[in-house]
């Protein structure tokens, strides 16, 4: 008997192990896109704030790759969908010898890496365009046609496995039909196949268009001097990290949850109306329906979201954490001011809290360096000499991270050596965005 | 062809073969010709394309081997370990997921019931709407110097100096592993889901431990499933590039970053090319390991 | 209109599989015409042949006089009706019936008042709204034939539509079909396994076996008078006996069988075939069998056997009888109310006339 509690006892907290690896990152993440510290995180936490979701409405290089992705992903659905469609219904057509072959053609871009998948656009269309002597202006080099071109490689095939699985549902004698009764092959196509396809057409599209919004390894290649809002993202999370990243996951993460929870409930309310229907004519809808009605779990969902976004809206407008924000740097430099330099650690001329802080009302004192933390927090092994660059730059990640202590191959991306004095972003406001 | 253009009328036709041709042609395969044509050839500056210089060369494939100086003396050791690294940590993040997916994915299957294996599935897709670069993001909040983990750690005196988990890689193997639990839960999932429970209860009606119960009768049937997930996984790892971006360490380069750094930086297309190709070489070579070793089709790979 | 069927030494081949082996016939224009045969004996293809949706491997296909090469499905004067129906799930059955006007370009107007026209002649006036899904198999089949008249063809094609029917159904269709067809007055072709429906439907049935059309005539020839062992045992229920030819006289033959010598009759077929001491194979049919009560009554032919079974099916007895021969025989008696004189167990002789039994030449016989 005890084997078996054992067992049960080890596989629920493998289980609950699991979900926390699964969704921990996510809640730390959630919840320091609330925190006003400079650097995200949940711990420890200093004031409750929405600022970052207010500067990252503002933050243009977002938005500009925000409208770039909703562009290309519109073109991308207006491109694989008739393409995957065409794939699945010409490989129902096919010779039987030929179909394996077909079909391991069509679905190689998916196994693919999208690295090679990016690589290969650009460079196919970067001949053509030399071929022909294209000017830089001309389509064989806008970044947008070529992520177009590059994301609908693999996405038709996506779109393809969806209409495979509906036209696997379709009946042939409907089109003999058609044709029988004196319809042309056109007729048949648009009036009985094409309305048979509709579902399968609007889930292929919204498949089509997440897959782009989401892509990364393909478009870095593609997308040439442009932008995407996976992009930018990449290169503010590698730059200059803060919170208003945490933020626009917290936005995504809400929108996406929403998006589920709605349809979830509309795929529930068109069971009903289907189960109601049948059941025509019968006794009016009884008191446990309607009970369950209330009841739903997703019904409760959607109102607590509702709830919650209220009150955030209602927070967002009038909470000002201002004055908690004075209070913890007052907090903070008593802490300094205490704080005795530890000897392991030559902290350089200045020492590193010293420089920071020095604005009231500026932004609170970037990275963990003055939070009063034991001696060691740091840089592991880190000289933070004042000719450090690190010292003087935006230390909301990537100084105390220890990454770009100096490399020994001259392929980091952007040099370190440019994030040095001279950076002018040192001047800059400390918030995290970097030099690109 | 006749029968052809007679079944689906001449608009429909060009339609069906026009889109595939198009697809098949100028996405699928031409470019990937070009791009191994590109990778034989000499990184020459536009005016030169087309003339003399413009021959075929194996220099960039060897570079890889041998480094700059074409000398077969000096072995590229930098270019070399870090393709055999990224190789290795993919077959390593393959088989972490693999160990963790599976006992899940059979849980899901298997033992959860209706109502509560739907929310689990709900919530196990959740976390994957989230953008790969957003997640990446997420752990290195955690794996930070003051993030979460470290001020755990130092807080419940596990340790004193926060632990560098950037360097050590271990941030990055973390994040890889999360980043395609998805992709190796549902194929394993579908796989096992529809294995008859009545075998499994024969199985144990007639004594068999649980761990041969798996063995035995489980991982056989749902070979084809773990064949999809590993293949996925491993491929998606070894050609991974947000994540060793974001959350690499100064000594863990991918071998993507060093792709992407001769099309960026370091200004070499071809060799860049070449060293694509490698890659896509390796992923091939080991999805037909994966389809040989677990007696799989290429159709039931991809989902 | 109507129009006449002709196929004029088709040959219907997929590979190396033969479907159809020269089949050259005509269709009266008009006529209610069947082609009965088992599963997989080409009837299928043979219809979808003439319907278009198949080339000839060999031969031509007449409709009306005109060759029907290289024509489509779309442009022939032919309406198929499937064996699955295949109404259009999308559409409600008013949109279904007139179908063929919305691709012809007819406008709203008029086809809704065609619709109206046909829901009449099915009887299904109101029901016009709802979609398809929501209707009886015999409402769905009715709504099928409606589609296919309001093309208004020449000749309508039927693909066994009612197998998928039960009993009662089917026997209350069939008497609607053929009263429809006389009504509409054009030319039906139907195909069927089901001797019943053919039998009572048609003007004249075609009975096919492995891709050849092995018999071509009205119902009640067909059943009196099969020209081959196929026909013969797949047609009703069939007393088969294999036997050896001694004499032949004129349009009689004397067989030896192991129930000893029978007088019968050789049919149109076997005048050329069977010669003495050839092999052939006799065929009587359970209700000509009469009981012979002493000496009386002049038949040609007398055999001993014992009641093995009897089966009461209501209307008809069914006796098992065991002789001579390794294969029982089944006869068919009346249930008059009076019950039966003889019972299990009791040795009866049995006679026929020479008429009532006829000698064909050995052949491949239906399966059971």
């Amino acid at each position: 008997m005890t084997t078996e509690r054992l067992t049960r006892v080890f596989v629920f907290l493998f289980i609950v192990l699991f979900f926390a690896y699964l969704f921990g990152p996510l809640l730390i993440m959630g919840v320091s896109a609330f925190n006003s510290s400079t650097f995200p995180r949940a711990t420890p936490w200093e004031c409750f704030t929405t600022e970052w979701f207010v500067k990252l409405g503002k933050d243009e290089r977002l938005l500009e790759g925000l409208w770039h992705s909703i562009a290309i992903g519109f073109s991308v659905v207006c491109v694989s969908v008739p393409i995957g469609m065409a794939g699945a219904i010409l490989l129902t057509q096919v010779n039987r010898k030929i179909r394996p072959v077909f079909y391991t053609i069509i679905i190689s871009p998916i196994l693919v890496p999208g690295v090679v998948l990016g690589i290969s656009t650009l460079i196919f269309w970067d001949r053509l365009g030399t071929m022909f002597d294209a000017s830089y202006n001309s389509i064989f080099y806008s970044g947008t046609f070529l992520t177009v071109i590059g994301q609908s490689t693999f996405i038709s095939a996506y779109c393809m496995l969806v209409f495979i699985a509906r036209l696997q549902r379709f009946d042939p004698a409907l089109e003999e039909a058609a044709l029988d009764l004196g319809a042309t092959n056109f007729q048949t196509f648009y009036k009985i196949l094409l309305p048979f396809m509709m579902p399968a057409v609007f889930s292929a599209a919204v498949l089509a268009f997440l897959a782009s919004f989401e892509n990364y390894n393909t478009t870095i290649f593609t997308i040439v001097s442009e932008s995407t809002l996976t992009t930018v993202l990449a290169s503010k999370v590698r730059y200059g990290i803060d919170p208003s990243i945490s933020a626009l996951a917290v936005i995504i993460v809400a929108l996406t949850l929403l998006g589920a929870i709605v349809f979830e409930v509309m795929k529930r309310r068109e069971a009903r109306v289907a189960e109601a229907r049948k059941r025509e004519g019968m006794a009016p809808v009884s008191r446990a329906d309607r009970a369950s009605k209330i009841a739903d779990p997703a019904h409760i969902l959607m109102a607590l979201v509702v709830i919650a976004g209220v009150g955030f809206v209602y927070l967002l407008a009038f909470f000002d954490s201002a004055a908690c924000k004075t209070h913890v740097l007052e907090e903070k430099r008593i802490l300094q001011e205490r704080q005795v330099i530890p000897e392991t650690q030559y902290q350089g001329i200045f020492g590193r809290g010293a420089i920071e802080g020095l604005e009231p009302g500026a932004e609170p004192a970037p990275g963990g360096t003055g939070e009063g933390a034991p001696a060691g927090e740091g840089e592991p092994g880190g000289y933070k000499g004042i000719f450090d660059p690190n010292v003087l730059k935006d230390q909301s990640g990537t100084g105390e991270e220890g990454s770009e202590a100096p490399q020994p191959l001259p392929d980091e991306e952007g040099s370190n050596f440019n994030k040095g004095i001279f950076d002018p972003n040192v001047l800059k406001q400390q918030s995290g965005t970097g030099e690109d | 062809m006749q029968k052809f253009i007679r079944k689906n009328g001449i608009v429909v036709s060009i339609y069906l073969l026009g889109a595939c041709t198009i697809w098949i042609a100028l996405m699928i395969v031409l470019p990937q010709v070009f791009m191994l044509d590109f990778s034989f050839r000499f990184n020459l500056p536009p005016a030169k394309i087309g003339g003399p210089e413009d021959v075929y060369t194996l220099s960039n494939y060897s570079h890889l081997l041998f480094g700059r100086a074409n000398n077969p003396e000096s072995f590229n050791w930098l270019d070399t370990s870090v393709f055999g690294k990224t190789i290795t940590a993919a077959i390593f993040v393959t088989i972490f997921d693999v160990v963790i997916c599976y006992p899940i994915a059979f849980y899901l299957a298997q033992v959860a019931k209706g109502g509560y294996a739907r929310f689990m599935v709900l919530s196990l897709i959740v976390p994957f709407w989230v953008n790969e670069i957003l997640r990446a993001f997420a752990f290195r909040i955690i794996f930070s110097s003051s993030g979460l983990i470290n001020t755990v750690g130092m807080g419940m005196g596990i340790w004193d100096e926060p632990f560098d988990f950037i360097k050590l890689d271990i941030a990055l193997y973390a994040g890889l592993g999360y980043a395609f639990i998805l992709l190796m839960i549902f194929p394993i999932y579908n796989a096992v889901e529809s294995l008859d429970k009545n075998q499994l209860e024969a199985a144990r009606d007639l004594g068999s431990p649980w761990w041969r119960i798996h063995w035995r009768v489980v991982i056989p049937f749902a070979k084809p499933g773990i064949a999809s997930g590993c293949t996925m996984v491993f491929m998606l790892s070894a050609g991974a590039l947000a994540a060793p971006q974001i959350l690499g360490g100064p000594s863990s380069l991918w071998f993507t970053q060093i792709i992407y750094q001769w099309f960026n930086t370091g200004g070499n297309w071809p060799r860049g090319s070449s060293y694509a190709i490698v890659l896509l070489v390796t992923c091939t070579i080991f999805v037909m390991l994966m389809m040989r070793l677990f007696k799989v089709r290429l159709g039931e790979i991809a989902r | 209109m109507s129009a006449d069927v002709q196929l004029e030494h088709v040959w219907i081949k997929f590979g190396s599989f033969v479907a159809v082996q020269d089949a050259d016939l005509t269709i009266k224009g008009g006529e209610f015409f069947s082609f009965l045969g088992p599963s997989g004996c080409g009837k299928t293809t043979l219809l979808r042949t003439i319907s278009g949706f198949q080339e000839p491997s060999e031969g031509k296909v007449f409709i009306g006089g005109r060759d029907m090469a290289g024509i489509g499905p779309n442009l022939r004067p032919t309406a198929l009706i499937f064996q699955n129906l295949a109404l259009f799930p999308l559409m409600a059955v008013w949109e279904n019936i007139t179908f063929s006007m919305e691709v012809r370009g007819v406008n709203k107007a008029g086809r809704r008042k065609r619709a109206e026209e046909l829901l009449e002649l099915i009887a299904l006036s109101d029901q016009g709204e709802k979609k398809v899904s929501e209707l009886s198999g015999g409402q769905r089949q009715r709504v099928a034939i409606a589609r296919a008249l309001c093309v208004e063809p020449e000749v309508l094609l039927l693909d066994e539509p009612l197998s998928a029917l039960d009993l009662k159904l089917r026997q209350h269709m069939r008497a609607e079909l053929r009263a429809i067809q006389k009504r509409v007055g054009i030319t039906f072709i139907y195909i069927t396994h089901d001797q019943g429906e053919a039998l009572t439907m048609s003007d004249r049935v075609a009975v096919m076996s492995a891709g050849v059309v092995e018999q071509m005539a009205d119902s009640e020839t067909i059943y009196d008078r099969p020209e081959s062992a196929f026909v013969a045992s797949f047609v009703g229920e069939n007393n088969a006996l294999a036997g050896k030819i001694s004499t032949i006289e004129g349009d009689q033959a004397l067989v030896d069988t192991p129930f000893g010598p029978i007088r019968a009759r050789l049919s149109e077929s076997s005048r050329g075939a069977l010669q003495p001491n050839g092999e052939a194979f006799l065929f009587v049919r359970p209700e000509s069998l009469s009981f012979v009560n002493g000496d009386a009554g002049s038949f040609d032919n007398k055999i001993q056997a014992h009641i093995a079974e009897e089966q009461f099916e209501g209307n008809v007895r069914h006796l098992v009888l065991k002789g001579a021969g390794d294969k029982p025989l089944t006869m068919s008696v009346i249930n008059a109310g009076r019950g039966l004189e003889y019972h299990v167990g009791s040795e009866v002789t049995l006679g026929f006339n020479s008429d009532l039994v006829v000698a064909l030449p050995p052949g491949p016989l239906a399966a059971e």
